[in-house]
């Protein structure tokens, strides 16, 4: 503990603070999934024409207001629109369909169009293909680590490896629950980021260390 | 001279940003066509296949005897033939509502999900509904997807019964595990033709129970209408071919069937003690076509089988194309923003670094350029994590190139070379466990992190080769007295 300087000791106060406050919001309210994720309801509406996502998203706006709503384009003629809300009622369905007419000329009728219900993405589900690749490059990367530093005490080096690796990922997920950043498609990538960015972080470190035990 | 070669070198950084950004578009019949490679998108940022399977709600009709026994091949049978005969009819749902539960519900989806890895789809999303079973499944579209799709509603319910008695000798329970195997075709004549074979094998302890089987449905010499082949394999035989005369002395049979759907039935030629039974697919054949037809019915019904039985039944509700919500807008703003740091980060490069800034910038902009161009023509599919992936080479070499600079602008009096050389060894030691991720997620059959580790390692790749003959070069040739 030597070592430590107040600046480090400070920093890492706050980041156990940040885990701790990232651990209880996770268990009182859990993490905010993204809509794609999450228990949805869909409707789809056969346009028999081409669209602008764009205006169809006005109509959303008007209807949803203050809500995500998805809307994607169906099949290769892109003449249908799927639109995504966390939930549907008959009489937004109505009123969708109704707007759609008056913009586009359709007759589509409203009781027509079926309101599907699209079940929640489980957590594990969307991590579980990641699993294994990120523990194989770790192995690897823990027995390089451990030969290549083998002068800084491979132990240390180790542990030093994995404990900054999982701590950088769990202050990153205590960010996303404590500012109830949703949990989507940008999730994995930016994990990916910040594992990459902290073995860079790590080898800069144990190369200076390194370079300072042959100096002396 | 020095001029020349720097005003080369530029030129041919704008030749190649400008084939990248732009394109070579070629005048071609009556339209001009962009000539470059197109980027190949995953499924987040161009769209999936959707399929929803919904639980089948229908019935199967089944015949019983007096004794209440499901009697088999009676579906021929008319109405009066089947009271004469003391049977009757019944309804059976396909799934009764003692196994419509959650347990079900979540042995049917982790069934879906072992055949889609099975079936080696490197990009999917299984949805459950817990309340009703539905399932919903996303993969990515290609000339596959269809037959991924057809493999995934099948029970996968596999029975070898005695054709008489209807007694259940084998099924899932025993079967260790199912392959797809190719030899020498022999039933149509043709030479060179192949045939494929699904092969069966069976748990250690029924390979008795196998041998036993094929012992006493033993094919009778007199029995001329089976056929055995080169591999002891059993082929089909069809009981009304049978003449009435030789019925007594005609051998004892077993049917086997899949999902309740008579696939064959046969007497065994030898007894087979290896715990393996192979079955033809299809005919032999040598046309191209033909076999994969086989192959590919092959692999369906032995990834049906291998991944163990479904305990509810399936029925494709919905199979549609369903764009990405990611538009062509969204994408070109997410261009327009990253383009817009690199132009910021760019500019403080020439005001710290002046001429060799300048130069700096231009090497910079030449890799992006070509490494656009690279991840296009290596054939990299992109992803969400791709893009990040191209980010991170960006911003790594922006690092690589801010380090040589600051480097050359303090050591004014050493060779480039050298200064060069001490940088970028100094910066690929440090990337080293960078590169260890990127190689071990290349090999991975998942498209978000396949994307990501081949667009990282050809950017890497890329940085090596690039920064070590280009940049440095120009580099020198600035500095050059």
């Amino acid at each position: 503990m030597k070592n430590i300087t107040t600046k480090n000791k400070i920093l890492i106060i706050i980041l156990i603070l940040v885990i701790i406050a990232g651990i209880l919001v996770t268990a009182n309210i859990g993490l905010n999934f993204d809509l794609r994720y999450e228990k949805s309801q869909k409707i789809e509406l056969n346009l028999g024409k081409e669209f602008e996502t764009s205006d169809i998203k006005n109509i959303t706006n008007e209807i949803f207001p203050n809500q995500e709503v998805i809307i994607q384009k169906v099949e290769l003629y892109k003449d249908t629109v799927c639109i995504i809300a966390k939930e549907i009622t008959e009489e937004q369905r109505n009123n969708i369909v109704e707007k759609v007419n008056e913009k586009y000329g359709t007759e589509l009728v409203a009781e027509d169009t079926e309101i599907f219900s699209i079940p929640h993405t489980r957590g594990r589900d969307i991590i579980k293909p990641y699993i294994t690749p990120f523990v194989i490059a770790t192995v690897i990367i823990i027995i390089y680590m451990a030969i290549r530093y083998y002068k800084l005490n491979s132990i240390k080096v180790i542990l030093k490896t994995i404990g900054i690796s999982i701590l950088t990922q769990l202050v990153l997920l205590s960010i996303m629950a404590i500012a109830r950043i949703p949990i989507g498609r940008i999730t994995i990538p930016l994990v990916i980021i910040v594992y990459m960015l902290t073995l860079i972080g790590i080898t800069t470190r144990f190369e200076k260390n390194l370079d300072q035990i042959k100096e002396e | 001279m020095k001029k020349i070669k720097i005003i080369t070198f530029i030129l041919t950084v704008v030749l190649v940003t400008m084939v990248a950004f732009f394109g070579v578009y070629i005048h071609t019949q009556n339209r001009m066509e962009d000539k470059v490679k197109g980027y190949s998108y995953a499924m987040d940022l161009e769209g999936a296949r959707v399929i929803r399977l919904k639980l089948d709600s229908g019935n199967r009709t089944v015949i019983k005897d007096a004794e209440g026994k499901e009697v088999q091949d009676a579906d021929n049978l008319t109405d009066e033939e089947l009271t004469e005969k003391g049977y009757t009819k019944e309804e059976q749902p396909y799934n009764s509502e003692d196994v419509l539960n959650k347990q079900n519900y979540e042995t049917s989806k982790s069934i879906i999900e072992k055949r889609l890895k099975e079936l080696n789809v490197d990009n999917y999303i299984v949805k459950l509904d817990e309340t009703n079973g539905d399932i919903i499944v996303e993969l990515t579209d290609n000339d596959d997807t269809d037959f991924i799709i057809s493999s995934l509603t099948p029970i996968g319910k596999f029975e070898i019964i005695d054709s008489q008695t209807q007694e259940v000798l084998m099924d899932n329970n025993d079967i260790e595990n199912v392959n797809v195997m190719y030899g020498a075709g022999n039933s149509t004549g043709t030479t060179n033709a192949t045939s494929i074979y699904l092969s069966i094998e069976f748990t250690k302890d029924r390979t008795k129970k196998l041998e036993e089987i094929s012992t006493n449905y033993a094919t009778k010499e007199d029995s001329d209408d089976t056929t055995t082949d080169q591999n002891t394999e059993s082929e089909n035989t069809t009981t009304d071919e049978t003449s009435t005369e030789n019925e007594e002395e005609k051998s004892k049979e077993i049917t086997m069937k899949i999902d309740d759907e008579e696939i064959m039935t046969t007497s065994f030629d030898e007894p087979l003690r290896t715990g393996l039974l192979q079955l033809t697919v299809g005919q032999a054949s040598s046309d191209e076509k033909a076999l994969k037809e086989n192959v590919q019915r092959a692999s369906g019904m032995a990834i049906v089988l291998d991944c163990g039985n479904m305990p509810l039944k399936y029925s494709l509700e919905g199979n549609e194309y369903i764009f990405s919500d990611i538009t062509d807008e969204q994408m070109q703003i997410i261009q327009y923003v990253v383009l817009a740091i690199i132009a910021v980060a760019l500019i403080v490069l020439i005001i710290r670094f002046k001429t060799l800034g300048i130069l700096g910038v231009f090497s910079y902009i030449g890799l992006a350029s070509l490494f656009l161009l690279v991840i296009r023509y290596a054939n990299v599919v992109l992803s969400i994590e791709g893009l990040f992936g191209i980010g991170l080479i960006l911003i790594l070499n922006y690092i690589l190139i801010n380090n040589l600079l600051s480097k050359i602008n303090k050591q004014k009096e050493e060779d480039i070379s050298e200064i060069s050389k001490d940088i970028n060894k100094k910066f690929f030691i440090k990337i080293i466990p960078i590169c260890i991720t990127v190689i071990t997620f290349s090999f991975i059959n998942w498209i978000p992190i396949s994307s990501f580790g081949m667009v990282m390692f050809w950017g890497i790749l890329l940085m090596a080769i690039y920064n070590f003959i280009v940049t440095r070069n120009i580099l020198s040739i600035k500095t050059q007295r």
